[in-house]
């Protein structure tokens, strides 16, 4: 642990104050880390991966010796106070684990999920020579395969990925900003892999840039341009943060939380659908058909209605009366 | 006239935007995702990847940009805005909520009140020289009369009483006044927020000036041994140990022992925390 330092003039106490928990969040930031050795893949996938998430993202080019993630968490909490950062992603390459890259992400300083993959036909952004995307620019996510919805490990892959890559969080989109689009695809392939330590399955990591053409309509035909990075990832060891955490670090402020309304729902057809109260229904004056036979007499009225009749006419109290 | 010919003519000039997936894709457009749950071809996959791979991507991109420029758009200056719906993806936050402030003394009487906070202007006139200074601050009229070069003396008052100096006097002492009260509502807050450990704003306090004399008091050369003590000051109590009868009650002593055991065994999880264990061995 740091010590906690004390703001000793405005401008630290102002850099202080945006590290502190708020109700809207930071963009979370993410370092780029290299393990005691690396290769040149491995070296140039952590660059990539970095611009991807420029400007929200810190390169470490320097080696680490102390890092081992799924050991001992001590030197990214160092980390994570220092920078303010929660993402990190590790890259390390060794006899056991060639070509590995760990994706983690934290909270409340502490590691909530890491999922390690392993790097196959590794190509840098460098080696496309196309047009990049601009930086800092939110990219669209598409993301292939049941094995996102059924696998419980690939789900959480999915869930870091767009956590690492969706930017600040917006209500309104430009629609001329949408440049890029990262497109992760999982496949339960039956080849097998050479990778003793990998799970079944490989995912195709792509990242292409969107050219929009004319359509005759008001949405565009698209076309795509690989930009690069291209991976194919092997997911080899994993950790998951226990219930209880997961459920504290997935908490809603209550002002963010949409209000219920009541008797207003949209069916599946997408209809607006209320409901209204409208109260009890009198059927006591209810108007029935009328009929010579059903008319009311006057043996059907009370002593009181005759009395207010009488008013009116006179002679009908002393006609039933007789 | 009817167009609807000339349209789609105009329309099939072009490269179409439809495209036939059998199980429609989700959407979650606040984070412009879209998932696809739909079987690829594995074999095109495997001979021809990358190919494969890019117009599967297009096609499933141009699903995702068909479901955006459906949202409501609006137009500014920055171009076309596409108004985003509610997050589906659930992404854990990176701090936990924040702790919601608890309200000042002033907070608290101003709500009972119905006291509305209102913005003052920064500038007053001031009509000693026709000038408009700032209410507060630098060059500013300070509003207490600081830069009169005459000051009547009031009736009854004693006429060789320092005015300038009473003035003086009476800004510090409401400065302190202001400063004590501020110290207050930080004591209270904190106190506030400590409740769950069952503590008020005094007995926090006390507690903590009790520490910091038992501190200062050890701190001398000596330990504090050979200081003088005040007259009716308390001496210090260590920690004294206490041990239970060596014969009496045979259940307690069970769940002594048991407890231990717990506490040893029974934990969930890490029974040692690795790192303050790593940092102990290395001291």
């Amino acid at each position: 642990m740091l010590k906690k330092i004390k703001p000793k003039n405005a401008r630290s106490k102002r850099a202080l104050q945006k590290r502190e928990p708020k109700i809207e969040e930071n963009v979370k930031k993410a370092i780029f880390i290299r393990s005691s050795s690396t290769n040149q893949i491995v070296n140039e996938a952590l660059s990539d991966l970095c611009k991807l998430k420029k400007p929200d993202a810190i390169n470490f080019t320097k080696k680490n010796n102390t890092i081992h993630p799924f050991d001992d968490d001590t030197s990214l909490n160092f980390f994570y106070e220092k920078n303010d950062t929660s993402l990190f992603v590790i890259g390390s390459h060794s006899k056991k684990r060639p070509n590995n890259l760990t994706f983690i992400r934290m909270f409340d300083g502490q590691i909530l999920d890491m999922v390690e993959v392993g790097i196959e036909n590794a190509k840098p952004l460098s080696e496309f020579k196309t047009s990049k995307c601009a930086i800092g620019i939110k990219p669209l996510f598409l993301f292939v395969g049941d094995l996102f919805e059924n696998s419980l490990v690939y789900k959480t892959f999915k869930n870091m990925l767009l956590d690492f890559y969706h930017g600040q969080t917006v209500k309104n989109i430009n629609l001329s900003g949408l440049e890029h689009v990262i497109s992760v695809t999982a496949i339960d392939s039956s080849e097998q892999s050479n990778d003793p330590r990998a799970m079944p399955g490989i995912i195709y990591f792509r990242v292409y840039t969107i050219q929009y053409k004319k359509s005759g309509e008001k949405t565009p035909r698209v076309e795509l341009e690989e930009m690069g990075p291209s991976y194919n990832f092997r997911i080899r060891r994993f950790k998951f943060a226990n219930d209880d955490v997961y459920k504290f670090s997935t908490k809603v402020p209550k002002i963010n939380k949409p209000k219920k309304i009541k008797n207003i729902d949209v069916n599946e057809m997408g209809d607006k659908i209320g409901r209204i109260h409208l109260g009890k229904q009198d059927l006591s004056k209810l108007q029935t058909r009328k009929m010579k036979g059903l008319k009311r007499t006057t043996d059907d009225y009370t002593e009181d209605d005759l009395e207010e009749m009488e008013d009116v006419v006179p002679s009908i109290k002393k006609q039933k009366s007789s | 006239m009817d167009f609807s010919d000339q349209l789609e003519t105009q329309k099939s000039k072009y490269k179409s935007i439809t495209v036939e997936r059998p199980i429609p894709l989700q959407y979650d457009l606040a984070l412009l995702a879209a998932f696809d749950t739909n079987a690829l071809d594995e074999s095109r996959l495997k001979n021809d990847t990358d190919n494969y791979l890019k117009e599967y991507t297009r096609d499933g991109t141009q699903l995702l940009i068909n479901q955006i420029f459906k949202l409501p758009i609006t137009t500014s200056d920055l171009g076309k805005l596409a108004e985003l719906p509610e997050q589906i993806t659930v992404i854990p936050r990176e701090k936990p909520l924040p702790k919601l402030k608890p309200p000042t003394r002033w907070e608290k009487f101003a709500k009972a009140k119905g006291i509305q906070h209102r913005n003052k202007n920064k500038m007053i006139y001031d009509e000693a020289t026709g000038e408009w200074v700032p209410r507060w601050g630098y060059k500013g009229t300070n509003g207490d009369g600081a830069n009169d070069w005459l000051i009547p003396v009031p009736q009854n008052d004693d006429p060789f009483e320092d005015q300038f100096s009473k003035r003086r006097e009476a800004k510090k002492e409401r400065i302190a006044k202001n400063e004590a009260r501020h110290r207050r509502n930080i004591e209270e807050s904190e106190a506030a927020l400590n409740q769950t450990k069952g503590a008020d704003a005094r007995s926090l306090r006390k507690g903590e000036l009790q520490r910091q004399i038992a501190i200062s008091k050890s701190a001398t050369a000596s330990i504090g041994k050979f200081d003088k003590t005040l007259k009716g000051e308390l001496k210090l109590k260590g920690v004294k140990r206490k041990f239970e009868p060596s014969i009496g009650d045979v259940k307690k002593e069970k769940e002594l022992n048991l407890n231990i055991l717990k506490k040893v065994v029974g934990k969930k999880g890490d029974i040692v925390n690795v790192r303050k264990a790593i940092a102990k061995r290395g001291q």
